[in-house]
């Protein structure tokens, strides 16, 4: 019994992780059909400037948990200015290409700019710090990635009802056109999406890097891989398939570390997108999506 | 109100509307008629700014506006009803209406609009808080009629608003938007139902495979059966 | 395309019919790209530096690995990023094959089916790679043909990721992140540039001949194509395991040159580079593979010297880990962004000769 509890535990906590991420991936493609390659490194931009500011003795933790967000969000929100505005009529595939450059890019400034060795964020590393309840254990990081997860999602529900560019972003990932008819900004919504994805991102990366206790240049590649497959779990650009998805892969994940034996550790990234492809093929729109929902973008 | 000087738009190698002009008076109701293809939507598109123009210039209130983009143009009074409708079908009634008024700062303003015109068009009121894929097809059409409005148009511009509709939905749709001209409002409509659009038109232009074959008023193109003929084709007249 | 080339082509038999002008033209064509491509590996094999022939041979197998990137993704515009793992199974398998029965002994003894026993020359270990990618090619093509567009890109992202974790995780066969080493180093410069005009001579058939034809046609305008009759799945399916079976050539002439083979070189890395290589040349064109890689190798190469700290007029130049990875981002991002057709466009070497000679004329 406590076995179950505490793995289920750890299944949410790392499925609210890779829903955060894939939430960012899918506002961001339902708007404007982009697949964000990119996306992972926003984790490596927040884990380096939290990683500068502790060089530069700023290493406190209420110092450098808002810089980071703060940070990704303007980071999201200069590349779709740079990089992603020039390729937004252009076909999905130019896109796509694009953003494998800017996360090139990323990878190598963080290389070039600092090192490639790992380094640690030792303010961060404390979340992960356990907690006895009873004769459970626990993390602080599990119940603060379920818990942030859950708080981020409300506020992102409410903002996507209540505000005008709320609902705008909602109409666009319908119909964007008609969306500028409106007399609303392209360039405004799709704006606001990228900060969001980032303020999203920004999150997972502290979480991230929380778990993992140190950074790296290519730290992003797995995470976005990982939120690719929650987005088509749940349907390429569904928001409620984002969440779920990213639900089922911590799932799925927790579950293949109980069922495989050691000996198989290694294939579980494999199983894991085995099981992705048999569900691209089985159901192209994911477990949740709808057709009409998708606007259609993927095909 | 509106001034369009001989403007052309193309598609890649293909040209859609060849030098076409023509002028909108405050007030008035101009129908724009012509075939199907004819480069009815491609004009509205243009004058809109959804489509670069290739030649030729729009002016809106003795003002050019070509290189505004389709937000700015917005902003300044102009506002498309978009052929097929494209209401938001993920989106309540309510908010269809909140979004048609984006461009607006004045809350106040935008509160009285919403009950006016939910007075003049009930249904609305009755369907406001289910999605917009929800309404029937006439119920649509009015939902994107008042969502244009809701930008608060000095010039309404609305494409084949009779499209698909039955002929007891296309009679309410037009006597409603008679009923805005009272208003004051001025209104470019496009239709290939000419006979309706002719009932309330002020003036009638007719574009056909991009060039402009007619422009007179409506009266004279409703009493002569030949020009009806010519130019909207046969069964019509 | 010509709509009445689809038009006429509704049955599988008509796929395959051969058009003898046309077809002599495009074996011209690629004759001509295989010269050009071909000539700067001769003249370095002549007269270059035995370090300048090491970097010419990196640049071939990264070409042939391109070559077979433009076979799929050039005709039927999805991008995809499993190429190199198609590379790596063209490796393993010559490795597994050809490297000697005693040496596999002792790197694989637990290999399943008692394969560290066998050992077969060296061409025939070849045709074994080559046929097993693209049997493996086939199997994950029936899957993949059934995607299109992004969804599909996703796939070959998962393919890669999965053809990685089996070769890093079955150690009994593989090594897992160990190397497999041992192979007879038999390929050289010359079987390099043999290989690579063979390949491109093949690619332009592919792209001129009818599936070709129809593959692009149905890539800009799918809906039509099908109304036609062309089954696009089937199309798809050919030239994804023709550019797999390239792919595994490469590997097998890599695995041929260096000796060992491991698992990283046909991961993320090596799948941006070549990629990058393919758009910046332009997609949609052989000649665009063999520009891109040239470029690309050229631009790598000088990059890699500032990135090592070389001495400069005197002055010790600081170390620059990165530099080059950085600049192929920046590459793909310039690239996309003025110029997404890639410098050559759709077009050929010949075409570009034919354009030139006519305006000579007029
Ligand atoms: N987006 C487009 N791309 C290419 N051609 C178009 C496009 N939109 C319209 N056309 C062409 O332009 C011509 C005019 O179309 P349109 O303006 O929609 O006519 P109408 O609204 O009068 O029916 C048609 O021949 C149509 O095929
Ligand atoms: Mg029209």
């Amino acid at each position: 019994m406590q076995y179950v509890v505490e793995q289920a535990l750890n299944a949410l906590s790392i499925g609210a992780e890779y829903s955060l991420l894939a939430l960012g991936l899918a506002i961001v493609f339902s708007i404007m059909g982009l697949v964000n390659f990119a996306h992972g490194e926003m984790i490596g931009v927040g884990g380096y400037i939290m990683y500068a500011m502790t060089l530069f003795g700023m290493g406190e933790l209420w110092m450098i948990l808002p810089v980071c967000l703060l940070t990704v969000v303007i980071t999201a929100v200069v590349l779709e200015r740079v990089a992603f505005r020039p390729v937004r009529q252009a076909p999905a595939t130019t896109g796509l290409l694009t953003a494998f450059g800017v996360s090139i890019i990323l990878q190598n400034v963080f290389l070039l700019g600092v090192s490639p060795r790992p380094k640690t964020v030792p303010a961060v590393s404390v979340l992960n710090t356990t907690v006895d309840i009873g004769s459970y254990t626990f993390t602080i990081l599990q119940f603060l990635e379920a818990g942030v997860t859950a708080i981020a999602i409300v506020l992102l529900v409410i903002f996507m009802k209540r505000t005008k560019v709320g609902l705008a972003m909602r109409a666009a990932a319908y119909d964007f056109t008609t969306v500028r008819l409106m007399g609303m900004r392209a360039n405004r919504v799709i704006a606001t999406a990228f900060a969001i994805s980032g303020f999203l991102a920004g999150i997972a990366a502290i979480f991230f890097i929380a778990r993992r206790g140190a950074i790296d240049p290519f730290m992003g590649l797995v995470p976005v891989l990982k939120a690719f497959v929650a987005c088509v779990l749940g349907g390429f650009g569904s928001l409620p398939g984002a969440v779920v998805g990213g639900l089922v892969l911590g799932i799925l994940e927790v579950v293949l570390i109980i069922v495989l034996p050691d000996v198989m550790a290694g294939m579980r990234d494999a199983a894991v997108f085995f099981i992705v492809g048999a569900i691209l093929v089985w159901r192209p729109q994911g477990l949740l999506g709808k057709k009409t929902e998708l606007g259609d973008k993927t095909a | 109100m509106l001034e369009v000087d001989s403007i052309s738009v193309n598609y890649g190698p293909v040209r859609a509307v060849h030098s076409v002009s023509l002028t909108v008076e405050e007030g008035e109701i101009v129908a724009l008629l012509g075939p199907n293809g004819a480069g009815k939507t491609s004009l509205l598109s243009a004058i809109i700014g959804l489509v670069p123009v290739a030649e030729g210039t729009i002016s809106f209130q003795g003002q050019n506006i070509n290189r505004l983009d389709t937000e700015s143009r917005v902003e300044r009074g102009l506002s498309v009803t978009p052929e097929g409708r494209h209401i938001f079908a993920n989106l309540t009634v309510e908010e269809n209406l909140i979004l048609g008024a984006a461009s607006r700062r004045d809350k106040d303003g935008i509160a009285r609009d919403l009950e006016t015109y939910l007075d003049m068009f009930p249904i609305l009121r009755e369907r406001y808080t289910q999605s917009g894929g929800s309404l029937s097809g006439g119920e649509q059409q009015m939902l994107a009629v008042v969502r244009s409005l809701m930008s608060g148009p000095k010039l309404l511009m609305l494409d084949e608003p009779s499209l698909g509709l039955a002929p007891r939905i296309v009679d309410q749709i037009f006597k409603l938007i008679s009923g805005l001209r009272d208003r004051g409002l001025t209104i470019l409509v496009v239709e290939q139902n000419a006979q309706e659009a002719l009932k309330f038109a002020d003036r009638a232009y007719i574009l056909s495979t991009g060039n402009l074959e007619f422009s007179g008023t409506a009266e004279e193109l409703r009493t002569s059966a030949d020009l009806m003929k010519a130019y909207i084709g046969e069964g019509v007249a | 395309m010509s709509a009445p080339a689809l038009d006429r082509a509704p049955g599988r038999r008509r796929l395959w019919h051969i058009d003898g002008a046309r077809t002599l033209r495009s074996l011209r064509g690629g004759m001509i790209i295989a010269v050009f491509a071909v000539t700067f590996g001769l003249l370095i094999m002549l007269f270059g530096e035995p370090y300048q022939v090491r970097l010419a041979v990196a640049a071939y197998v990264n070409l042939i690995i391109v070559i077979g990137l433009q076979i799929f993704m050039g005709n039927s515009n999805v991008a995809n990023l499993s190429h190199s793992g198609f590379v790596g199974v063209g490796a393993y398998i010559t490795a597994i094959f050809a490297a000697p029965a005693m040496i596999k002994q002792t790197l694989i003894p637990n290999a399943p089916w008692g394969i560290d026993e066998v050992q077969l020359g060296v061409v025939a270990a070849f045709i074994v790679a080559v046929g097993i990618t693209g049997l493996v090619a086939l199997l994950t093509g029936l899957v993949l043909v059934r995607l299109s567009g992004i969804a599909a890109t996703i796939l070959t992202l998962a393919i890669l990721v999965i053809f990685h974790g089996i070769f890093v995780n079955w150690v009994d066969l593989f090594r897992g992140t160990q190397a497999f080493y041992g192979i007879p180093k038999v390929a050289g410069i010359k079987t390099m540039l043999v290989a690579t005009a063979v390949v491109i001579v093949i690619a332009r058939l592919f792209k001129d001949s009818r599936i070709g034809v129809q593959l692009r046609a149905s890539a800009t305008n799918m809906l039509a194509a099908e109304a036609m009759g062309v089954n696009i799945r089937a199309l798809r399916l050919i030239a994804w395991v023709l550019g797999g079976m390239v792919c595994g050539v490469a590997g097998s002439l890599y695995a041929y040159y260096i000796g060992t083979v491991n698992a990283r070189a046909f991961f993320f890395h090596a799948a941006f580079l070549t990629l990058s290589m393919h758009i910046l040349g332009g997609m949609r064109s052989v000649t665009g593979a063999v520009i891109g890689v040239a470029l690309i190798s050229v631009t790598m190469e000088l990059v890699r010297l500032a990135e090592s700290g070389p001495v400069i007029l005197g002055v010790q130049m600081p170390e620059l880990l990165g530099l080059s990875g950085l600049m192929l981002g920046v590459i793909i991002v310039l690239v996309m962004c003025l110029r997404p057709d890639g410098l050559m466009g759709g077009l050929e070497l010949d075409e570009v000769i034919r354009r030139y000679v006519k305006r000579g004329r007029n």
